[in-house]
């Protein structure tokens, strides 16, 4: 029993692994889209938190429990910056000029050798025990679950709704929507940095589209009118391709992407969805 | 009887077109002042730049003394002007109750940090705004509604929940926009009293009104609008009596004989 | 002198594919609200269409540039109906049909690379013109001449198909609001299919002409010009046709002028600088803050 446990668990460690550290991704994407927001900026803060993070750490020699609150702040400043000009453009130019923010961030990562060691990347050797990245996941959930249920959640879930009636009820949006900002730079910071610490390696092209776009697929997927399914959504799209592989590993890719094709169809609220719950209890009961 | 709010030569456009042209008129204080006129005549247009939804071209909105036309509307709400909204607006996946609570967030009594927290302080004064919630939800006649989707609730319900919400934000202006759209006349007449009783306790109403006989009924005066300007203000009965608000109301005379005579 | 004119073409050649590659993009986005992830992959299949024509018919290029535009434009008009079209029912706005594009882009590319072999083709010598035009002491490619030609046609033709003609009324009533649209007798059904149609047809003639030129036939031609002629598209403004042509072209011009004064490596950080620039100066784009805004 104890052995058969030990092989599965030598197995899939690293995939729990990146399932917490894409996680931390796809909660930060959550942050903003919960506040009625589309960004990919997300990419942004993660490669400023793990560039600069793992600097802290190698020249500065800043021990790891330090380097990630450095990396959350990090990030938090800087989305606090992207929020200045972002938040003066309507949404769809959001999510384009996000996605260009995203570009820009590879090229200057590139480009900023010393820094981030340019297109030879940066060996991260820095060890991270997996249980402190498991309790780094559950307090970020902790701080989600206190900002859905404080005022700041009623207001977000308002102004993600209706931006107009939020605001003529007194919620300004503009302000909350700098503190999804913000949070979501400081949760993408410190996925930028566990993810260093996972991969043990960093290279311009660590962030980059594929991150955005899967992190905003598995926010949808899992549902992203709560932030359980943000976790969920990660959990499973970390695992999608691992079992895709197993199954048919010829056609991986397509697999994953008629995978999440079907669940549009079929799930387009995601797998955790508090108002279908609520329909089918007012449907059941007269 | 001193005017809570006073519009100014306001003037709006779309485009070419002109919602509202010069339009002047005052809310006296604790009264329930009706605005009428027919489709088009730029009414809601009015509701949403006392509100701060639409900028003005031209004019000022004043409440109670200070230009308010210029002021975002989350600031204009905090100065005491409410709204509902002629097809309904409420917040989708949110419940009854969540609804009136978010319309309470100026109310709320507390910092967005303390009760990030949960600090105790902060967990007793958001108990509190929910026990007004549901005095409010009383109030307007949804008690015991406060966990159901209000999605799933029927337009007239929706529209109370939508008065519920507005009255959160604990007004001195409320505006209505057609309270009673699609209502019977039995609902419309709770809506009339629930103003009577709003205003009784000291709130100004502004409601946008079709029916003739709520307004007659309701409405302590009245301003008719059309084409963006006022035809003319005062008592529902005067109001009514006026010819030019016959003919905009009515059509002419002669074109509603012919109709009758059709059917 | 003659160097900095040959490399200015060689530029606008270059400029030309994300010009291309922009339009339809920006069409997609303005007319149907949708950003569309999978708009890369058109051009790739349409540079793999293209040439099984060449390879595997045999047909002359004039043919096999026309089976990769119609390659292209059929794949997307597939892609908008069976991916979208269920979106549209139920109102899933712009972040449902994100989703839907990612997944046809994975897998669209990941189809393609299984088509090529998992390599890059390139186009058979005989099969395309590879001659080079002389003017005077300049001479270029005729496949540049070809791609700029291509590229002024389109933008011309588009431009005045949006702003001139019935169709593109109703192209610009359906950006608004559908509903709207389809009270004032538009049929917005067909309006999506042919801006669809539209769209799969320039992202497949930039395919095809980039495939020739860069004598790259992968899932990777299409990726390159995503992430080019995106920044066009954000430079260029999504809703004005003419700054997405601008756009592409100086982004090109751009591009190739830097290799060659300042420094290859260089070459992709000015673009993005621009991009940054325009970001945080015009955020709308060149000719940004014509009304055009959605309800
Ligand atoms: N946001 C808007 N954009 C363009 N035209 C508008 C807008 N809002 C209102 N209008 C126009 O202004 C006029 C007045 O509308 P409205 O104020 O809604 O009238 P009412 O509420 O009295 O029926 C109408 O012709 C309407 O079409
Ligand atoms: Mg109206």
């Amino acid at each position: 029993m104890s052995d058969w446990f030990q092989d599965l668990w030598a197995a899939y460690r690293s995939t729990l692994g990146f399932a917490m550290v894409n996680a931390f991704f796809s909660l930060s994407t959550y942050a903003v889209l919960s506040a009625g927001i589309l960004s990919f900026a997300t990419v942004t803060y993660a490669a400023a938190g793990g560039f600069i993070g793992t600097q802290l750490a190698l020249q500065a020699h800043l021990p790891v429990l330090l380097v990630l609150p450095a990396s959350a702040l990090v990030g938090a400043l800087l989305a606090f910056a992207v929020a200045l000009v972002f938040l003066r453009l309507d949404s769809h130019w959001m999510a384009l000029a996000s996605l260009a923010l995203v570009l820009i961030t590879r090229v200057v990562a590139l480009n900023a050798t010393p820094l981030t060691g340019g297109v030879n990347g940066l060996s991260v050797p820095l060890f991270f025990p997996f249980a402190a990245l498991a309790g780094l996941l559950a307090l970020t959930a902790v701080v989600f679950w206190r900002l859905s249920n404080s005022w700041y959640g009623i207001a977000a879930r308002a102004v993600r709704e209706d931006p107009a009636v939020a605001s003529t009820l007194g919620i300004p949006p503009r302000r909350i929507q700098t503190i999804a900002f913000v949070v979501s730079g400081a949760v993408g910071g410190l996925g930028g940095m566990t993810l260093a610490l996972m991969l043990q390696f960093l290279s311009p092209e660590t962030y980059f589209i594929n991150i955005a776009f899967t992190m905003i697929a598995a926010v949808v997927l899992g549902g992203s009118y709560h932030w359980a399914g943000a976790i969920l959504g990660a959990c499973v799209f970390t695992a999608l391709p691992v079992i895709a592989q197993a199954v048919l590993p010829e056609f991986e890719k397509v697999l994953n992407g008629v995978a999440l094709l079907l669940i549009m169809i079929f799930l387009p609220r995601g797998l955790i969805d508090p108002r279908g719950w609520k329909l089918r209890r007012a449907a059941k009961s007269p | 009887m001193s005017d809570l709010l006073q519009v100014e030569n306001l003037q709006k456009s779309f485009g070419g077109l002109t919602a509202v042209a010069d339009l002047s008129f005052s809310v006296p204080s604790g009264s329930v002042t009706g605005l009428m006129g027919p489709n088009g005549a730029g009414k809601t247009t009015v509701i949403n730049l006392v509100s701060g939804l639409l900028r003005p071209n031209r004019g000022h909105v004043v409440l109670n003394g200070e230009r308010i036309e210029a002021l975002p509307p989350q600031h204009i709400a905090a100065r005491g002007i409410a709204r509902t909204y002629q097809n309904v607006r409420l917040f989708s996946g949110m419940t009854v109750l969540e609804q009136v609570m978010a319309g309470c967030f100026l109310r709320r009594d507390t910092s967005l940090f303390a009760s990030f927290l949960g600090l105790p302080a902060a967990n007793a004064a958001r108990r509190a705004v929910a026990r007004h919630a549901l005095e409010l939800l009383e109030q307007v006649g949804m008690a015991g509604r406060g966990d159901d989707l209000a999605e799933a609730l029927s337009y007239g319900e929706q529209r109370r929940i939508e008065i519920a919400r507005a009255l959160g934000t604990q007004p001195r202006l409320l505006l209505l926009d057609e309270p009673t759209a699609g209502m019977n006349a039995q609902e419309s007449d709770g809506i009339g009293r629930l103003v009577h009783s709003l205003r009784d306790g000291g709130m100004t109403v502004l409601m946008v009104e079709h029916n003739v006989r709520l307004v007659m009924d309701f409405c302590d005066r009245v301003t008719v609008m059309n084409f963006g300007r006022a035809l003319t203000h005062g008592t529902a009965r005067d109001c009514m009596a006026h010819p030019e608000v016959q003919e905009a109301y009515f059509g002419r005379r002669d074109d509603a004989e012919r109709i009758r005579a059709l059917r | 002198m003659s160097l900095f004119i040959e490399q200015l073409i060689n530029g606008c050649a270059l400029g030309s594919l994300y010009a291309l590659f922009a339009i339809g993009f920006g069409l997609v986005f303005a007319t149907l609200g949708i950003l569309n992830a999978a708009h890369g992959t058109y051009a790739s299949w349409a540079a793999i269409a293209a040439y099984w024509a060449v390879d595997q018919l045999g047909l002359p290029f004039p043919f096999a540039m026309l089976a990769g535009v119609a390659g292209g434009a059929v794949l997307a008009l597939l892609v908008d109906q069976i991916g979208f079209q269920p979106l549209r029912a139920r109102n899933a706005g712009l972040l449902g049909a994100l989703i839907t594009s990612i997944a046809c882009w994975i897998v669209l590319d990941s189809l393609a690379d299984s088509a090529t072999g998992h390599q890059s083709l390139s186009f058979p010598l005989p099969a395309y013109p590879s001659g080079m035009i002389h003017i005077g002491e300049i001479q270029f490619a005729t496949m540049q001449g070809i791609s700029i030609a291509a590229m002024l046609v389109v933008t011309v033709g588009m431009h005045w198909l949006i702003r001139y003609s019935r169709f593109g009324a109703a192209m610009r009533a359906v950006g608004w609001n559908e509903a709207a649209a389809s009270l004032s007798g538009v049929n917005p059904r067909r309006v999506v299919m042919v801006t669809a149609l539209l769209a799969g047809a320039t992202s497949g003639l930039a395919g095809v002409l980039g495939g020739v030129t860069t004598q790259n036939v992968s899932y990777t031609l299409g990726e390159g010009l995503m992430l080019k002629g995106f920044a066009a598209v954000v430079v260029g403004g999504y809703d004005d046709v003419r700054g997405a042509a601008v756009a592409g072209v100086a982004l090109g011009v751009l591009e190739v002028m830097a290799a060659q004064y300042i420094s290859t490596s260089l070459r992709d950080g000015i673009t993005y600088a621009l991009l940054l620039g325009f970001l945080l100066v015009r955020p709308r784009g060149i000719f940004g803050g014509v009304a055009f805004t959605r309800a």
